[in-house]
């Protein structure tokens, strides 16, 4: 296990790296949170890019996975702030392609707004940006979070996942899955104030996003939660294209990644000039 | 020395066997799962990694690692989960792992990847 000690953090990382690389091509994943980690990507996309011939690098974001759980500072500045840093303690100087799932998505998108010279693409799954309106929305899905219960924190994320997953319900194994996601949940907001902390962070304006100039792809689930986000963002940006994964919720990433993974790549590969040496037969540590 | 007293390192010229890999898959969730591991001897090929063991995905991820370590890049557990699809990676068996592991050190009888679900 690699920890690398970013923004003052110590953060969890996994990188693929093909022996016959292409220079300069780097992919950053950005995973969702409150029950996800790097481990999405992991299984999918990671070795999925690294066979391509691509630098994939995965973390888990502070409070997440492995990494460090600071008991504070979870707006999304911070989350931000983690990735720039990261970067730096990466030695990746050059643009890189950045890959961000729900709420990975919106510090991308942060990320390429702030930090446009550090971005080559940003490809974002079942997200949006931080807006007043995204504000709202956390703000009252949070709102008892953090004063709940064990068991009614258990059974609060317990419901909101099965919603997002298009996988069937019912099922004693799925459900137990969804439960054990929950839980892991409710222990983060338990232990910190990521519940507080997050919808009060920083938001985007509609000028700032107008700004971006790179290229971004929006890869939603048909049944997701962001059609209407998506078109609106569509019309702000200058360089946007939007993929549907027909029959998917939110949960697309993990729940689809062969359809996400060929978009993904598709995507990077079209704005990465030209194709990447195939990495060969060997390993792609 | 017995098989069951190597120490970790490369793999060894003979082939290891089921029981042996099933040993040492058990060592390594012990080692993923620290504090909350179960004893090593009630790991056996038909407990599951989520119902039975808990395993969230991120020590899938660490379990992996230790996987490369152990048996080398012959064993390539992420490639493995990613051609799983997700039902069956909730529905993942030791025993099935296990399978995997020799079927990629070229150990495996014929059906062997296929006897656990």
């Amino acid at each position: 296990m690699v920890m690398i000690r970013a923004n003052g953090l110590g953060l969890h990382v996994q990188r693929l790296r093909p022996p016959h690389r292409r220079p300069d091509a780097t992919v950053v994943f950005v995973h969702g949170a409150f029950i996800d980690s790097l481990a999405s990507y992991y299984f999918t996309l990671g070795p999925r890019f690294a066979e391509a011939g691509f630098d994939a690098v995965m973390y888990d974001l502070r409070g997440h996975g492995r990494s460090e759980r600071p008991p504070s500072g979870y707006a999304l500045e911070d989350f931000t702030a983690d990735l720039d840093a990261l970067l730096d303690e990466l030695g990746i100087a050059h643009p890189v392609h950045l890959v961000g799932n729900s709420f990975g998505g919106t510090v991308a998108l942060d990320f390429v707004v702030h930090r446009p010279e550090r971005v080559a693409t940003v490809t974002v799954v079942e997200s949006g940006p931080a807006s007043r309106a995204w504000s709202h929305t956390m703000t009252s899905a949070l709102r008892h979070a953090g004063d709940m219960g064990d068991d009614e924190a258990l059974v609060w994320f317990t419901e909101q996942y099965g919603t997002l997953s298009s996988t069937r319900t019912g099922d004693a194994r799925h459900d137990a899955h969804i439960r054990r996601l929950g839980r892991a949940a409710a222990r983060l907001v338990r232990a910190t104030t990521i519940a507080e902390d997050m919808p009060t962070g920083r938001v985007l304006t509609d000028e700032q996003l107008g700004g971006v100039r790179c290229p971004v792809l929006l890869v939603n689930g048909q049944e997701g939660l962001v059609a209407a986000e998506s078109a609106r963002l569509r019309s702000l940006l200058a360089h946007c294209r939007v993929a549907v994964v027909p029959g998917q919720k939110h949960s697309v990433l993990v729940e689809a990644s062969d359809a996400v993974g060929r978009l993904a790549l598709d995507w990077v590969r079209e704005h990465a000039g030209a194709a990447p040496e195939p990495s060969g037969p060997g390993p792609v540590r | 020395m017995t098989t069951s007293e190597r120490p970790p390192g490369p793999v060894p010229l003979a082939p290891p066997d089921e029981e042996q890999v099933l040993a040492e898959i058990a060592g390594l969730i012990v080692e993923v799962l620290g504090d909350y591991a179960p004893d090593p001897a009630d790991i056996r090929p038909e407990t599951l990694f989520g119902d039975d063991l808990e395993l969230e995905s991120i020590d899938l991820v660490m379990l992996s690692g230790h996987l490369q370590e152990r048996y080398g890049e012959q064993v390539n557990f992420a490639e493995f989960v990613a051609s799983l699809e997700i039902d069956e990676v909730i529905a993942l068996s030791v025993g099935r792992l296990v399978d995997h592991v020799l079927h990629s050190l070229g150990t495996a009888p014929e059906a062997g990847a296929a006897r656990w679900s």
